[in-house]
């Protein structure tokens, strides 16, 4: 009876997570899909993040000779500028919970039956599968013709990014929901913010230049921010640039501290949502 | 001839009489709220700075990019950061971000009013206060740049500068509005065009394109045109180019892109006169 019992507690509970992972999965597949039906010029901006890595890439070749600079050869610097572009979005996460903020649906989003996080997670992860199939991989495909390559510099390396790109999506999230949760709590203007943001969060990650060629006390400074953590971590690992169980470990306590902040952020701004947006 | 300079003069006037209107809306605007004026003006200083450091940092470590020296690049991103700062303080409220406008149904709101569209669309995005912030890096980082090469210049220079800025801004606004027109027949799907033709040209103007292949440089000079915007004006301006000619190329472009952007509305305005909008709500928004 015991026996039976516990089996059937078991079975209701990975039902519950079934369910529940459905319910993502539905979630992010029509965000994906959503692409296409909200946009057909979406391509728009393909085309210029090609345009903008070609310009970059040929800077590159202008500035840097064979051996490179700061510890990284030419084509690493290239692989990196390539990479950065092809998990630009992952580099840098963005959720549409400060366009529900602004259309006022985010009352709407939290009568639904998934946590909010979840939701505007599942989301963003969704718009990415299309954008890898739609850009990321044909982006790889090309990587030949513009005369860079995509490997990373071991398999050891390779599979260490793979983790190291997980911690930075942890980590860039983390930083969105307290990004979103300090608007409501300061009652910020919501496009002036996101400006300042947009400007400078490049800068700062090390998505488009790397932080060793940054001024050295300005490169040094960066690095510990958590903004590194999100983009100059997994790349310089791909490349197999820096010290590798620094950066992850690095990339693990912002994770670990920034996650808790969201939620304890959240918790207390969301009383004051009610009156932002609507 | 005397009715018609009559005519003109009525005409410069009313410009005038609307920037001096919206300059004091703008001014209003700001002094209702102290912090918010503050965050605007902060944000617009930090946005100007942010679209050029990142360039800034790397010439100073570098010295320079090429045959760009830092001088060199110090007028090249304070020219393009004042064409973007004229822009936001001619053409704000998504006046150069048009598809915006048309693809939420808010061209009606232009329509209705007893000016012709061409006069409101250049006097009812002044914001003189509001976009000066995106006009002071410009104006230093220039000056600076000028200053270190230590050239000798001319009013003839001076004027050339002048137009070259307007052809440049001309250019920029142009694009966004071949692209925007769009939004006359897809207004959901195109409401954000203008945006994305502006993204593409703001992101892409401080870099410097010397070292670009022949085929991906005209197409940057042409179908995408980033190098008109700053890397060209400022090389013709500067006497990098070999050809004297070279300073008249970006008016001359933005002269043909003005006529591009021209049809190109005259047309999808012509088509919405039979359709209008059908994303009009009450409130002026989306529906």
């Amino acid at each position: 009876m015991i026996e039976n019992g516990l089996g059937q507690q078991t079975i209701i509970r990975r039902g519950r997570w079934t369910r529940r992972l459905a319910k993502y999965a539905k979630t992010a597949s029509m965000a994906a899909s959503g692409y296409i039906g909200d946009s057909p010029l979406f391509m728009f901006d393909y085309v210029m993040r090609v345009l903008r890595v070609l310009v970059l890439l040929s800077i590159w070749r202008i500035v840097l000779s064979e051996e490179g600079a700061s510890g990284l050869s030419l084509q690493a610097v290239l692989t990196y500028t390539l990479i950065s572009e092809v998990f630009f979005s992952q580099l840098n996460p963005r959720t549409s919970m400060e366009d529900a903020f602004w259309q006022g649906t985010i009352a709407g989003r939290m009568a639904q039956p998934l946590g909010l996080f979840e939701q505007f997670t599942s989301e963003t992860v969704g718009r990415w599968f299309f954008e890898w199939c739609c850009f990321s991989i044909p982006l790889v495909l090309i990587s030949p013709l513009l005369g860079v390559n995509v490997l990373p510099a071991s398999l050891g390396a390779g599979l260490l990014f793979i983790v190291s790109l997980l911690l930075a999506v942890s980590v860039g999230l983390a930083l969105e929901y307290i990004f979103c949760a300090l608007l409501v709590i300061w009652q910020l203007p919501l496009w002036v913010m996101l400006q300042i943001r947009s400007a400078f969060i490049t800068l700062l990650s090390g998505a488009m230049l790397p932080l060793a060629f940054l001024p050295d006390l300005v490169g040094e400074i960066f690095s510990w921010l958590p903004f590194a953590s999100m983009a100059s971590a997994p790349l310089q690992i791909y490349v197999g640039a820096g010290n590798t169980l620094l950066l992850v470990l690095l990339q693990v306590f912002w994770s670990a501290l920034l996650w808790p902040l969201a939620h304890w952020l959240w918790f207390k701004g969301r009383e004051g949502m009610i009156s932002y947006g609507g | 001839m005397a009715a018609k300079l009559n005519s003109v003069w009525r005409t410069l006037k009313r410009i005038w009489q609307l920037w001096l209107f919206y300059a004091k809306l703008d001014l209003l605007l700001l002094i209702s709220d102290v912090r918010l004026a503050l965050i605007y003006f902060s944000s617009e200083l930090l946005t100007s700075i942010g679209s050029v450091i990142g360039l800034l940092l790397l010439a100073q470590r570098f010295d320079g990019i090429g045959t760009w020296t830092l001088n060199h690049l110090y007028v090249l991103l304070g020219y393009s950061t004042l064409v973007l700062g004229i822009l936001n303080t001619f053409f704000n409220y998504n006046l150069s971000l048009i598809s915006r406008r048309i693809g939420r149904g808010q061209l009606d709101h232009v329509l209705v009013q007893p000016q012709p569209l061409w006069m409101i669309f250049i006097t009812e995005g002044f914001a003189p206060l509001s976009g000066l912030m995106g006009l002071i890096p410009g104006i230093l980082l220039f000056a600076w740049g000028l200053i270190g090469l230590g050239v000798s210049l001319d009013l003839g220079w001076w004027a050339l500068l002048v137009l070259n800025l307007f052809a440049s801004g001309t250019i920029m606004m142009s694009f966004n509005y071949i692209w925007g027109s769009l939004a006359f027949v897809a207004p959901r799907s195109s409401e954000e065009i203008s945006s994305s033709a502006s993204r593409l040209l703001d992101q892409l103007k401080v870099y410097p394109l010397d070292g670009l292949g022949g085929l991906l440089l005209g197409s940057l000079m042409t179908v995408a045109p980033v190098g008109l915007v700053a890397w060209y004006p400022v090389r013709a301006l500067l006497g990098l180019n070999s050809s004297a000619w070279s300073i008249w190329i970006t008016p001359l472009a933005a002269l043909f892109m003005l006529g591009i952007a021209l049809f190109c509305f005259l047309k999808g305005l012509g088509y919405y006169a039979t359709t209008g909008s059908q994303r009009y709500s009450s409130l002026g928004h989306r529906s």
